[in-house]
């Protein structure tokens, strides 16, 4: 890294190459084994890597080539789910909703070798990705806890294990993302309560990302979700929540979202350069970290590169302005 | 004591042959099939979702909204003044819907679901209703850059669905379901409801106003006295006082969602029938309808199939308790 200021990075995930979704095809018909797709899996893992590297992204992320969602993945590695049958998401998407059927554990570590492999790979650091406790139970249907808090706290227990197990093995940024967060406002404390008891002895440097919801009606309660970042989308909403922090000052540091991940168009840099701008009055520059507003699972490769490029040349372009003016 | 549904029908399931609605779709995008094609489909799929409910034994059925992506597609797509935005989260559902974009006059020709209900009425040997999306939800979902205030835009909207209404009382409907959580999602709102609801009534065919997602015990008292012939509410999916008030709905249809239609544990026939057995103290059986909570395409396919038959045992079960 060449500067502390502005520093670049991206929300998790990253689109699958054809031959890795093709394999993951296979996989699922019995075609090809565990071995062979985790082989594709890798290589796709080192492409996303060096993609990262080129762009000059400083905070890196391992893509997520292993997962098929953000939840499904944790159901699956997990003790008491069980996988339900297909729900629709929005127009012809469908995705098969996990149910809490029992007691939730982990009988092992989901993602560290992940994370280790990834690391291992560059000097940049790779974040750790997890899904955090409220999320899990926003986007699951519960059938084993008593109450929607149980289940919170439950989850939080088997989700510090896994964060407490990236920070031994040397993750130095672990994100706990929350997307669900704002789904029901009147439960933000229980949100708060679970993420203490997963980062209550993190030591790393922690991340919650945040989207597709009115932040509004959570802010600024979400100020005591005990996490060190908060990474927003903001973009996809004209930099809105902006406003809020006006009246209640953002007291976090900040990963704001300057790209729109749900349009094809590309912005330009100055475009999303004003985006860092706006969040300069906010935050300063040291705790600001552009990227793109959200995950770009969904985006073809090359428009998740270019998407990236923008954000960071735009982060390029205003540090050179800071760096014009005398403190 | 009749048992009937709300909202959206489960459009494919897991089981074989269960997905050609989502198959026609994806050959669709491909141009592979043309609308004829598509329409086709579609029209399959809604006959499968009224044969469904009606073997399960409900009494009221709907056409399942097979055609709907969301409760504002139709209308935004069919309105003049609106169009469909960008995605959005739809309320505590990892589910998601095009806010409605209103950059004009809202006018409708009365005409948007002429063609679903038709098909429903010929195919449909149980009674029928029909449904439309609620004015207060529709407003407060969308992206409004044309009216000045709120109030404005929920009249705009709810005089848009009085033509829908009356034109589908034209065509025989005698009861519509107006799907409205933004009433007990944001109860301060509740009063300024009241005259769209008047507006829609206005038409002439009788109107069931549909609460769901949220407890309704803040409005309660209010529901009770909107011009409509029945209030749909939800006392299953959370905590809520509202099955011990029923006696504030006097002259009208309760419709109480008595099985969560947003979670796959299936209640058992003692539970329900119990919601059902309390709700006759307070309500006499002529004027009690019991329902899933919502929807049921919040769940899978056989999980819906399977609420739907736990609703029906146990209505048949509490049924012979006297009120």
């Amino acid at each position: 890294m060449t500067d502390q200021t502005l520093l670049t990075t991206t929300v998790g995930s990253f689109g699958k190459p054809d031959y890795l979704q093709k394999a993951r095809n296979q996989h699922a018909k019995g075609k090809l084994d565990r071995a062979e797709l985790e082989e594709l899996e890798k290589k796709a893992t080192e492409e996303w890597i060096r993609v990262q590297e080129q762009l000059d992204l400083d905070i890196l992320v391992d893509g997520e080539m292993y997962r098929g969602d953000m939840i499904a993945f944790f159901a699956e590695n997990m003790e008491g789910w069980k996988i339900g049958g297909l729900v629709r998401s929005y127009g012809n998407r469908y995705y098969h909703k996990p149910i809490i059927a029992g007691k939730v554990a982990r009988p092992r570590p989901w993602t560290v070798d992940w994370w280790r492999y990834a690391q291992s790979l560059t000097d940049r650091p790779v974040k750790g990705m997890l899904t955090g406790p409220y999320t899990l139970l926003d986007w699951s249907y519960n059938e084993a806890y008593k109450t929607r808090r149980d289940a919170a706290l439950a989850l939080a227990e088997v989700v510090r294990q896994e964060a407490e197990d990236l920070q031994a093995a040397g993750a130095r940024y672990i994100q706990i993302d929350e997307p669900a967060i704002h789904a029901r406002p009147e439960e933000i404390d229980i949100a708060i309560e679970a993420m203490g008891i997963v980062t209550q002895n993190l030591k790393a440097k922690t991340i919650s990302h945040i989207c597709y919801g009115d932040f509004a009606a959570i802010y600024p309660q979400v100020l005591e979700l005990p996490v060190d970042q908060l990474d927003l989308a903001l973009a996809n909403y004209g930099y809105r929540w902006l406003d809020l922090m006006d009246r209640h000052p953002f007291t976090k540091e900040m990963a704001i979202g300057i790209v729109d991940v749900h349009k094809h168009e590309l912005e330009s840099v100055d475009e999303a350069a004003a985006g860092i701008r706006r969040g300069l009055k906010y935050v300063s520059a040291d705790r600001l970290l552009p990227h793109p507003d959200c995950g770009l699972k969904t985006r073809p490769v090359e428009e998740s590169i270019a998407k990236c490029r923008v954000v960071v040349e735009a982060a390029k372009l205003v540090r050179k302005e800071l760096a014009a003016v005398p403190a | 004591m009749k048992t009937t549904v709300i909202g959206a029908f489960p459009k494919i399931s897991d089981e074989p042959g269960g997905q050609q609605l989502r198959t026609a779709l994806h050959k669709h995008d491909r141009g592979e099939i043309d609308d004829a094609g598509l329409d086709a489909a579609y029209d399959a799929t809604t006959r499968a979702a009224i044969a469904e409910l009606e073997e399960a034994g409900v009494d009221v059925v709907n056409d399942g909204q097979i055609r709907w992506d969301d409760l504002f597609a139709p209308f935004a797509r069919a309105w003049s003044g609106v169009r469909r935005g960008p995605l959005e989260r739809y309320y505590d559902n990892n589910t998601y819907f095009r806010q409605p974009e209103v950059s004009g006059t809202i006018s409708s020709d009365g005409r948007t679901l002429a063609r679903d209900w038709g098909l429903a009425r010929s195919v449909a040997r149980h009674e029928l209703k029909a449904a439309v999306c609620g004015p207060l939800t529709f407003a407060t979902l969308a992206v409004n850059t044309h009216y000045r205030s709120l109030e404005d835009l929920v009249l705009a909207t709810a005089d848009a669905l009085a033509t829908e209404v009356a034109a589908l009382g034209k065509a025989g409907a005698t009861l519509v379901d107006v799907e409205d959580p933004a009433l007990v999602a944001l109860p301060q709102h509740v009063e300024l409801a009241r005259e769209a609801y008047r507006r829609i009534a206005a038409a002439g065919v009788p109107i069931a106003v549909q609460a769901y997602f949220f407890p309704a015990d803040r409005v309660l008292e209010s529901l009770a006295s909107f011009p409509v012939a029945q209030v749909g509410l939800d006392v299953r999916s959370r905590d809520t006082t509202v099955l011990r008030r029923l006696d504030a709905i006097k002259d009208r249809t309760v419709v109480l969602g008595v099985v969560d239609a947003r979670n796959t544990r299936i209640e058992t026939e003692r539970e329900i029938a119990q919601t059902i057995e309390d709700a006759l103290k307070l309500v006499p059986a002529e004027r009690l309808w019991v329902a899933p909570t919502t929807g049921l395409e919040y769940l899978p396919h056989d999980v819906a199939t399977a609420k739907l038959r736990a609703l029906m045992s146990a209505a048949r079960s509490a049924g012979g308790v006297p009120a």
